[in-house]
């Protein structure tokens, strides 16, 4: 996948990433919305939005999570001028992504205990939870890579550029997860499939 | 079956991953961005809401109810204090130990307590809200301190990877023979039984110190530690081994003649990669070995015009922080300014 970096007529390089969608240097645009970029916070959503989304999901009932995922963004613009490093944005806004998880645990732990997702008359709906359920008990890194891929649609390398792992890293965790995901609900393919990098 | 559709959708789809993104894309997220404008508000919000006069009268009933509520919250101003100066544990595998008591899943490191893991448990801490440290296995690791602005850990044993996103200086982690400063980064260490260590760095950089003795080791390079010494020579991990052998000799040998051979080799085949390394040596090694030293350097990297050799000789600080900038290595004179003089 070809990798876009700089500016051209002062605007990002855009390229397309292999699931269609654009792909911008994120240092770029982070260092504007620094600077009070409102066009450049916009793009630096749609860009992180979708990993935010999954990480709070895999942690949190789904009917919190749009608002947590605004959370999280305000929270990162208020400290954005403490990031030395624009390129490290992902796994730091991932950060705060999962501390925000933890801290609404611990407060809702102290309050009412509330039922989780409720999936109602949809057999559809109640399957789809009962998947959600399933994946929220994979180690972190299996859980939070698989509903990228799986939830938000996004392409094992949007993962890697968006999270900072390794490209390699994201592969094994999307297949492992995948291995565990299958064997959990009981797939009869659980065990036979193709391991082409590990 | 290949999982190149799970990478990226392409190659034949598989049938179990089709249906499960048919299923689970219903929970996509949709919301909009945020209004840009709304989202400064929020921040102006929350940054001058102490700011705010509470003095007027539309704010006595409210504070008098908040006072009531003070009240009742004596109870319980014990567990908050404790979640300020304690971090969240996860355990990861096996059975890690806060003390004596097992965690099951998630516990809470006091300061004051340690964290220890066997042969087969691993623990992760929230290093409070500035980043992530994993514990390895056969690890033992004390809260030294939380606070504002500064948290240390002191790694008896083991091993302990850290990822930092704070400010430099916030992190510091204690090992019994250096003492390790996080500059923004990430970094594993690791200390054996003897107090000896080493620090590998691979993002950012690390400084490295032990009663005045300081290493800066930057992202690709590592720097053993001992109890006798401190800090050994920094050098990058893709130096020849026959340089890291000789660092290591030099450091920590005691035959003079053999750590006369060591330094020629690292003299002659030092790469111009390796000018971090010997920039170092130049105030690690005897005087009269000094000038050597600034020679093999300024043929890798020439020395600045504003700088004079008769300066570097003197281990002037000035000069040396000017040869240090024209390495094209990142800055960190954050830490140089911070700290003082240079590696002594």
């Amino acid at each position: 996948m070809e990798q876009v970096l700089g500016l051209a007529d002062g605007e990002p390089v855009v390229a397309i990433g292999v699931f269609g969608r654009p792909q911008v240097d994120p240092a770029v645009d982070v260092r504007a919305v620094a600077g009070g970029d409102g066009q450049a916070f916009a793009r630096v959503y749609e860009s992180y939005s979708r990993m935010v989304h999954a990480i709070l999901l895999g942690r949190v009932p789904r009917r919190d999570v749009d608002d947590l995922v605004q959370d999280v963004f305000l929270t990162a613009y208020t400290r954005i001028r403490e990031l030395r490093e624009p390129k490290a944005f992902g796994g730091w806004i991932a950060t705060i992504a999962r501390n925000r998880a933890t801290d609404y645990l611990r407060q809702t732990r102290e309050q009412v205990e509330l039922p989780d997702e409720l999936p109602g008359g949809d057999s559809i709906e109640a399957e789809t939870f009962a998947v959600l359920q399933e994946i929220r008990k994979l180690p972190d890194a299996y859980r939070d890579t698989l509903l990228m891929r799986l939830v938000e649609g996004m392409s094992g390398q949007e993962i890697a550029d968006r999270t900072g792992l390794a490209p390699g890293s994201v592969r094994v965790n999307l297949h492992r997860g995948m291995k565990l995901l299958r064997e959990k609900l009981g797939r009869p393919d659980a065990i036979h499939t193709g391991m082409t990098h590990e | 079956m290949s999982d190149d559709y799970l990478w990226d959708g392409s190659g034949p789809p598989d049938p179990e991953v089709e249906r499960l993104e048919r299923l689970l894309g219903r929970l996509r997220n949709t919301a909009p961005a945020p209004s840009f404008d709304e989202l400064s508000r929020g921040a102006a919000g929350l940054k001058t809401r102490h700011e705010v006069s509470w003095t007027s009268a539309r704010f006595i009933v409210p504070t008098l109810a908040a006072a009531a509520a003070i009240v009742a919250m004596i109870g319980v101003t014990w567990q908050t204090t404790r979640r300020t100066h304690s971090w969240e544990v996860e355990r990861m595998a096996g059975r890690p130990r806060i003390g004596s008591t097992l965690v099951s899943n998630t516990g809470r490191l006091g300061v004051g307590e340690t964290l220890t893991t066997d042969a087969a448990s691993r623990a992760r801490l929230d290093v409070s809200t500035i980043g992530q440290a994993t514990v390895d296995t056969d690890s033992r690791v004390r809260l030294v301190d939380t606070r504002e602005g500064h948290h240390q850990l002191a790694l008896e044993r083991g091993t302990l990877h850290a990822f930092i996103i704070a400010p430099p200086g916030q992190f510091v982690v204690e090992t019994p023979s250096a003492t390790a400063t996080d500059l923004g980064c990430v970094y594993t260490l690791h200390v054996d039984e003897d107090g000896t260590g080493v620090l590998s760095v691979t993002a950012g950089w690390v400084a490295f110190e032990f009663n005045g003795r300081e290493s800066f080791v930057p992202a690709g390079a590592s720097s053993r530690t001992d109890p006798r010494v401190g800090p050994g020579t920094p050098r990058f991990d893709d130096a020849e081994p026959e340089i890291q052998a000789a660092l290591d000799d030099l450091d920590y040998g005691t035959d003079a003649a053999k750590k006369a051979q060591d330094l020629q080799v690292v003299l002659e085949k030092a790469r111009a990669r390796d000018a971090m390394t010997l920039w170092h040596l130049i105030a690690r090694v005897a005087s009269a070995d000094r000038g050597a030293v600034i020679d093999a350097l300024a043929a890798r990297v020439p020395m600045p015009a504003a700088v004079s050799r008769d300066a570097v000789m003197r281990l002037d600080k000035t000069a040396l922080d000017q040869w240090w900038d024209a390495l094209g290595l990142r800055d960190a004179s954050w830490w140089r300014k911070w700290k003082g003089p240079l590696p002594q």
